[in-house]
């Protein structure tokens, strides 16, 4: 396995005059768990169309497991697993026949093809299931969906939103399987429930409008957000220490509200020398002083909201 | 090819367990048996309007098997090459729509080779069921009528076949050309359309597969006919549009 899965550079994707991708650039490294994050309509789907060779790129480079991308043919699909946004299923088989013949597009057949068969239709919930797949619902489909993803066992697995279809259990339970694959396969996984990024996912990249925002570990992510919010609470009227800081160089934005004050600031060091001076100051007492903690949806909204 | 084996064993599977097994095969048993009944009859329906307008006489003689052959070939050429064009219009296009060409086409499968397993499919499900019924035909004909020659049947429904699998390449590759099946149907009929129109024209009828119709019905009755042209162009001609209809799906976008 290569130190880098996928490595994006300078990649356009234009439809007309429509700029579906805009000079994107990002790497994904080996075994980790990528969340390519973005709005509807961000072109998740088109990069992710490109990685598997259904779509070209207008401009720039990618790379899939050291395979040049205007190289994908079969034999480096042999090593990717992919699920796409809305798979399409033939309604006349099951799910058993359907793992099987895609088990078979892969050359897997025997005793290998049938213990695969088996433990992805228990993996998927769809052990002993005999309705044709023209009958699930599309949870089933979607959760099947992430079994054929997997049947040979792939060194890249790159799935589309793979949890939008799923009900809380079943989401559950394709969130724990993609965080067990984590070394062992890389996983690319596109999704607009940020939820689901910071339960499983290392690294992520923000896709807005056809460009990457960000990119960047998810710890940083939220690291570097956490750092700018403060929330401090004093034991009398908040609006005095307001007026005594506004102004201050430090001073990103504040709101007060009875004894409350909410601040971003972008210096965090220089406002926790300054704030409780400020308090002792105006004679008031400290009761709160705390830098927030912010969930991956702040970050993201701060991120892709600005715009809209 | 990567994928082949597998993708044609899909399609076979798929034959048989959807609406596919019942059209072309149902419709060419359908007229396997009836034609040569209708032959028998015809006769009789004809005199039987006749007699119903005063003073018209009309004689007919009395049919044989090889008027049953006639009606066979007759229904092959036309009802059964409509149900071709728009049975086979989806052939590409609804896996697209459908979204199970992009799961398939992600595995390690060539497009060449997801092409040719459909066309192979195709036109084995054409081949095999045209013998069925025409063996099919031959047998009711001879419980019907007096027993006559099957060879001019076998030779004339084989021009025929060649024609029918010239059709439906085309319509693999109207089906990878347009989106819908009903624009690939479209292609299909002005084809056919095209085919008929350049007909007219004797070279054309000599030297291309336009004059497998045509040479069809010769030899059906035993009259000398160029069959040796029409056969090769129409084998030269299957193979340029699968190659094209290939060309072009590795080109497209899914």
């Amino acid at each position: 396995m290569t130190a880098t899965a996928v490595e994006i550079r300078d990649l356009s994707k234009k439809f007309g005059a429509t700029t579906a991708l805009d000079r994107v650039s990002f790497t994904v490294p080996a075994g980790s768990v990528f969340g390519f994050l973005g709005p509807n309509g961000a072109g998740k789907t088109t990069l992710l169309r490109i990685l598997t060779g259904l779509a070209r790129p207008t401009s720039g480079t990618a790379t899939v497991l050291g395979a040049d991308l205007s190289a994908v043919d079969p034999t480096l699909r042999r090593r990717l697993g992919f699920l796409p946004d809305v798979p399409g299923f033939y309604p006349w088989m099951t799910a058993e026949e359907f793992l099987r013949f895609a088990g078979g597009l892969f050359g897997l057949d025997g005793a290998t093809l049938t213990d695969r068969v088996t433990s992805l239709l228990e993996l998927a919930g769809l052990a002993g299931v005999r309705t044709r797949v023209g009958g699930f619902s599309r949870g089933m489909k979607q959760r099947l969906g992430v079994a054929q993803a997997l049947i040979n066992a792939p060194e890249l697995l790159l799935l589309d939103e793979p949890t939008s279809a799923l009900d809380p259990i079943g989401r559950r339970e394709v969130l724990e399987m993609i965080a067990s694959l984590r070394g062992r396969t890389t996983v690319f996984f596109s999704t607009h429930i940020l939820a689901d990024v910071e339960r499983v996912c290392d690294t992520v990249a923000i896709l807005d409008r056809g460009r990457v925002a960000v990119s960047a570990t998810v710890a940083e992510l939220k690291k570097r957000a956490t750092a700018e919010r403060l929330t401090v609470e004093v034991d009398g009227d908040a609006a005095p220490l307001a007026g005594r800081i506004a102004g201050a160089p430090w001073l990103h934005s504040l709101t007060h509200e009875g004894s409350l004050l909410r601040l971003t600031v972008s210096d965090l060091a220089a406002a926790s020398r300054a704030l409780p001076e400020a308090i002792a100051a105006l004679g008031l007492g400290l009761r709160r002083f705390e830098s927030d903690e912010v969930t991956l949806e702040e970050v993201f909204v701060a991120i892709v909201g600005g715009g809209r | 090819m990567m994928g082949f084996t597998a993708f044609l064993g899909k399609e076979l599977q798929e034959i048989r367990r959807t609406w596919r097994i019942w059209v072309i095969p149902g419709m060419l048993l359908f007229f396997g048996i009836t034609s040569p009944i209708v032959a028998l009859v015809t006769p009789a329906l004809v005199e039987s309007l006749a007699g119903s307008q005063p003073g018209m006489v009309i004689q007919i003689p009395d049919p044989t098997g090889m008027d049953g052959y006639g009606q066979f070939l007759k229904n092959l050429s036309q009802l059964v090459t409509l149900a071709i064009i728009i049975a086979s219009a989806g052939l590409v296009s609804t896996e697209r729509s459908s979204g199970t060409a992009q799961l398939v086409l992600t595995k390690p499968i060539s497009r060449a080779a997801f092409l040719l397993a459909k066309l192979v499919a195709e036109l084995l499900l054409l081949a095999v069921s045209t013998v069925v019924a025409t063996a099919v035909c031959l047998g009711v004909s001879r419980l019907v009528f007096p027993p006559v020659a099957a060879g001019p049947l076998f030779a004339a429904i084989g021009i025929w076949l060649a024609s029918a699998m010239l059709l439906v390449t085309v319509m693999l590759l109207c089906s990878v050309v347009f989106s819908s099946r009903g624009g690939a149907a479209g292609a299909g009929l002005g084809f056919s359309f095209l085919a008929l129109l350049v007909s007219i024209w004797p070279p054309a009828v000599r030297y291309s597969f336009v004059g497998l119709g045509g040479a069809a019905a010769k030899v059906l009755g035993s009259q000398p006919a160029e069959v040796a042209w029409p056969l090769s162009t129409a084998l030269v001609a299957i193979l340029l549009v699968g190659y094209v209809a290939i060309r072009v799906f590795e080109r497209q976008e899914l």
